[in-house]
């Protein structure tokens, strides 16, 4: 969260836990209950680098100060559907927070001046919606 | 198939009042309600952001709850801010459980029968994200769509466990135990009819026993001076009183007044042989009240 320049306090009241390559934040009283399936929400997957998934951006992005992308509203219809965005923006490479006005939209992936959507199918606007 | 829905029905006619008019309502489709969720965004602004798209909203009393009077979207999730998850739909009926447990952040809340989380995302949110609810449902599907719900509403204060709620062991006690129970669903009839399958006699009562099962390992969960709210959306005194009645008889809970902002009225007194005595401490909600779907729930303490 670095990358993003997100404080320890807000970072503060969740307690991750890892589970496999996934780590998950939660914020409430963790008390031992045993055979959990799942915990709070996923946070970030692990590979080369850690990537931010879009569900905990949208809880924690907006107080990024960092490597954040703001999108104008053409290009938030383009993003939120899952396709790429051919535009140089003043980030550095990898993942970043995507934002259209207010709100935190999600994950991207930035490189060479291409801003690839990171948004879960299960999220991406259809063409009916508004 | 209406007529069909009419003849099924008809065996309430003795227990719920302006029959004709329930009759009728089971006729006109359910409207869709929402709740904002206010971990995400303030209320003005997504009633102004929707309003301005073209929906619609009356808001009920001064409840987080608003009937969705027109839409511009064949289905209301089909919106941005839906997937940015400022919205849930969730019938008004379905909040009532809920606001007769209200849960604060102080508590331990165990939701025996969770999926798919309408009434788990709205705890969360008067929790603000902290305490603790455990969230569980035997069906894995289920607990899919449970899962999906919290991520997208931002839900953090959440453990989900998928167990049987009639015999297993969730490791602690708790403050406060919601047992929205599986039942006949004869309340939900307006949202799907085509999809309504109702029982018989015999099947209310042994979904009434597994009810009661449920409800007696809530009790074993429950903490002293702790509560346990009992709703199903179904209106057979089996799944509904007789349940009640054998948890104040034989599990030694105590039948609290359920007092919510919800119209309704009390319990039924008494069906074939059986007479609850308790029965103004229950609530039922009917169709025909605020246009929403059927709801019945006690409220019980431990004492
Ligand atoms: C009325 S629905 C719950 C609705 C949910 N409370 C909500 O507000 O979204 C009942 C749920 O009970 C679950 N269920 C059925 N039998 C169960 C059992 N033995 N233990 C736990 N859950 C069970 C079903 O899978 C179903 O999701």
């Amino acid at each position: 969260m670095e990358r993003f320049g997100i404080s320890r306090e807000i970072l503060e009241k969740y307690t991750f836990f890892e589970r496999g390559r996934k780590i998950w934040a939660f914020s409430g009283k963790y008390l031992e209950i045993g055979d959990i399936e799942l915990i709070g929400i996923k946070a970030l997957t692990k590979g080369r680098v850690l990537k931010p998934s879009t569900a905990f951006l949208r809880i924690v992005g907006k107080r990024a100060s960092k490597n954040v992308i703001r999108l104008n509203y053409e290009e938030m219809l383009l993003f939120m559907k899952g396709e790429d965005i051919e535009r140089s923006f003043p980030v550095e490479p990898g993942y970043v927070i995507v934002v259209w006005e207010e709100d935190v939209l999600g994950c991207g992936f930035y490189k060479n001046g291409v801003l690839k959507s990171q948004i879960p199918s299960k999220y991406r606007m259809q063409d009916s919606w508004i | 198939m209406e007529e069909k829905a009419i003849d099924y029905f008809r065996k309430y006619e003795s227990i719920i009042p302006d029959f004709e008019r329930f009759l009728a309502s089971l006729l006109t489709p359910q409207p869709y309600w929402l709740r904002v969720n206010t971990l995400k965004i303030s209320t003005q602004k997504l009633i102004e952001r929707l309003l301005q798209k073209g929906f619609v909203l009356e808001q009920f009393g001064n409840l987080n709850a608003y009937k969705i009077i027109e839409k511009p979207v064949k289905h209301p999730g089909a919106t941005l801010e839906y997937s940015l998850g400022y919205y849930y739909i969730q019938d008004l009926s379905s909040m009532a459980p809920v606001l007769a447990l209200n849960p604060s952040n102080e508590d331990t809340v165990l939701d025996m029968a969770a999926a798919p989380g309408s009434k788990t995302t709205m705890m969360a949110e008067l929790m603000r994200n902290e305490g603790l609810i455990v969230a569980n449902d035997i069906n894995f599907n289920r607990i899919k769509s449970l899962a999906g719900n919290i991520e997208r509403l931002g839900i953090t204060d959440v453990i989900l466990t998928q167990k049987d709620a009639r015999v297993a062991s969730f490791g602690l006690k708790f403050s406060k135990i919601l047992l929205d129970a599986p039942c006949s669903g004869e309340g939900v009839y307006r949202k799907n009819p085509w999809g309504f399958k109702g029982v018989d006699e015999r099947q209310h009562r042994y979904l009434g026993m597994q009810q009661m099962r449920m409800l007696k390992n809530a009790s074993n969960h429950l903490e002293e001076g702790g509560i346990i709210v009992y709703s199903t959306c179904t209106y057979h005194p089996y799944e509904n009183e007789s349940v009640v009645k054998y948890a104040i008889e034989k599990l030694n809970l105590a039948p609290i007044k359920v007092k919510i902002p919800i119209p309704h009225i009390v319990g039924v007194d008494r069906w074939k042989d059986e007479t609850y005595e308790f029965h103004e401490d229950c609530i039922r909600i009917y169709p025909h009240m605020v246009d929403t779907g059927g709801m019945f729930i006690a409220v019980l303490a431990k004492e």
